[in-house]
């Protein structure tokens, strides 16, 4: 990931503060006369790959939306440089936004009592777009998101999910390289949630080979989704890598869903005292077992387990080791 | 083939004439408002019988021809004071203040959009008064229209800073700020609507020649009455001249508003 034409977002010693309450000194005054600030961002360093799925993976209030802001121009920075398709975005703001389709999570982002159409005229116009691309985008990014049954509906009708699409929808209009989501999934269900991630992951950078950074505070999204996660902890980047990758980095533990055909007596206590093992949990014939792997042969734990004539129809591993990773790499108890 | 400034300048203009139309009732209202101004002040102008005191261009006028045509540029006045702030208010109470900036379009443009469904309503809303005024005897029949035509723009760039300021002030401190009443009550009472400069004491009568309305008003009656646009130069020159000096700055004043913005954080705040 070296070598400036192979990113296409490069964002290095970004610090962001906000003030920390507003007064007359806010807004007048200069330097160290504009009041006490909150910092947000402290030297964030980050590099995206082009055609990458790149994700921002922090608590509430880790600065990802701020950081994402930076990159779209809509904030910033006090300090650090930023550069989108090579462009540096503070000197260059307006070239820089016609590389980057950005999705605001969120509620309030349309004029509501407009259609679906006249909001991504509007938009699309604004996005240097002529009538007759216009026309055709519409069509394309209207397919893509599936709303065609939407579109000449106003926004105000829409469903949460809906607008998060609508907004997916509005972000791919001028067909930017790079696609920036705030939260895509936040406030939707997990049925749309999941459709969501299909598109971002399959559509958008699979198929139309984009480049995507999206922020997140959901692990599944995070793991589903990314090529590499960023976790974001107290302002700063702590660790970066594939999600894999991080798992093995900073958990050893493994948890697994072990459904039995037949389980002989005392097994919940033996699998208990199986070494590595520190968690077991029946539900019926399926056992959630948490083992720490290191140092340890999983296919001699299996065959330990069912020495004594259980049988084990399946195993499937739950994938929420990512939040331990998330856990050891920021203190932070997450929210998923 | 359009420019992508037009287009977007055009894309604003249809944005904010649907927005407006959604509120049908609010909408037709307003035009009803006013016809009943130009009814109003017709049967107001009856209290005040005829008199010198009420000409220009060298043409003695009933109240009516005078306070009509005053009030209905006045309008102008309205909505430079209102528009570009009600432009930015409301995207920052709709949420789309962010989703609008993050487009690949100039500040200037934005902010100077911001204002044309206003002004075009308020042509349509001049046209109505005096179309009214005209069936009440409102006598129309000497109007230069280059003249008017000449002080109508002059009076949309020489005001639109004012109101690109307000829109600033919105933008850095999140409320409204009483800049019709401040700027548009003052320009109203000594920019010569309700009645001529020349009855305010002479003190005040100084001060009017700074208020933009002034000019404003008097060129346009003097285009009502015949005048040429050399006839009214003094005027048409002082807006000019207004309209060069304050137009740059307030855009500059807007444009760091927004950076200002965009440093603490709060462009998407209201």
């Amino acid at each position: 990931m070296s070598g400036g034409d192979a990113l296409a977002i490069e964002a290095s010693g970004i610090t962001k503060s906000f003030p920390a309450d507003y007064r007359l000194t806010t807004w007048f005054g200069r330097g160290g006369k504009r009041g006490a600030r909150r910092t947000v961002l402290r030297d964030v360093d980050l590099a995206v790959g082009r055609k990458e799925i790149f994700g921002l993976l922090g608590a509430n209030g880790a600065g990802k939306t701020t950081l994402l802001k930076m990159l779209v121009t809509l904030l910033l920075p006090d300090a650090g440089a930023i550069r989108i398709d090579g462009i540096d975005a503070v000197a260059h703001p307006i070239e820089v936004k016609r590389h980057v389709g950005f999705a605001q999570g969120g509620e309030r982002t349309f004029y509501n009592k407009l259609s679906a159409r006249r909001n991504l005229e509007f938009f699309g116009t604004l996005a240097d777009l002529d009538a007759a691309d216009l026309r055709r985008r519409i069509a394309d990014v209207i397919e893509i998101v599936d709303l065609g049954d939407a579109l000449d509906r106003p926004v105000m009708s829409f469903s949460s999910g809906m607008r998060q699409r609508l907004a997916v929808a509005r972000a791919l209009l001028g067909d930017p390289p790079i696609l920036i989501f705030d939260e895509p999934t936040r406030a939707v269900d997990p049925v749309h949630a999941l459709e969501l991630r299909t598109l971002i992951r399959d559509t958008l950078a699979r198929t139309l080979g984009k480049t995507v950074l999206l922020s997140t505070n959901s692990l599944e999204e995070a793991w589903s989704c990314c090529d590499r996660v960023a976790i974001l902890g107290a302002g700063r980047v702590v660790a970066v890598d594939a999600p894999e990758a991080l798992v093995a980095r900073f958990s050893e533990r493994r948890r697994f869903a072990i459904t039995f055909d037949s389980c002989a007596p005392g097994l919940e206590s033996r699998l208990q005292a199986l070494r590595g093992v520190s968690n077991v949990e029946f539900r019926g014939a399926v056992a959630l077992v948490s083992v720490e792997l290191k140092d340890r042969n999983f296919t001699a734990m299996l065959a330990e387990i069912s020495s004594d004539g259980s049988v084990i129809r399946s195993l499937r591993e739950l994938d929420d080791a990512l939040f331990d990773v998330f856990r050891a790499a920021t203190g932070v108890e997450a929210d998923a | 083939m359009r420019s992508p400034a037009l287009r977007k300048a055009l894309a604003i203009l249809a944005r904010d004439a649907r927005i407006s139309y959604s509120y049908t009732w609010a909408f037709w209202m307003s035009l009803a408002g006013v016809i009943g101004q130009a009814v109003t002040f017709y049967f107001l102008s009856k209290l005040v019988g005829a008199s010198s005191t009420f000409s220009y261009n060298g043409r003695s006028v009933p109240y009516y021809d005078y306070v009509a045509v005053n009030l209905a540029f006045l309008r102008f006045q309205s909505a430079a004071l209102a528009s570009f702030q009600r432009a930015v208010r409301g995207e920052q109470l709709t949420g789309t203040m962010e989703a609008v900036l993050v487009t690949p379009t100039g500040l200037s443009l934005l902010i100077a959009s911001a204002g044309l469904w206003a002004f075009a309503l308020t042509f349509v809303e001049i046209f109505i008064f005096l179309a009214v005024a005209l069936v009440l005897g409102l006598d129309l029949s000497h109007v230069q229209p280059v003249t008017t035509a000449t002080f109508m723009l002059l009076t949309v760039l020489a005001l639109s800073p004012l109101g690109i300021f307000a829109a600033a002030g919105i933008m850095t401190f999140k409320q409204q700020l009483p800049t019709g009443l401040l700027v548009g009550g003052i320009a109203s009472l000594l920019g010569g609507v309700l009645f001529p400069i020349s009855k305010l004491p002479p003190y005040l009568r100084s001060v009017s020649w700074f208020v933009p309305l002034t000019h404003s008003l008097g060129g346009i009656r003097g285009a009502v009455a015949g005048a040429t646009v050399w006839d009214m130069r003094g005027d048409a020159l002082w807006l000019a001249v207004m309209s060069a000096l304050l137009l740059p700055v307030s855009l500059v004043a807007f444009a760091r508003s927004v950076k200002r913005a965009k440093i603490d954080g709060t462009l998407g705040d209201y």
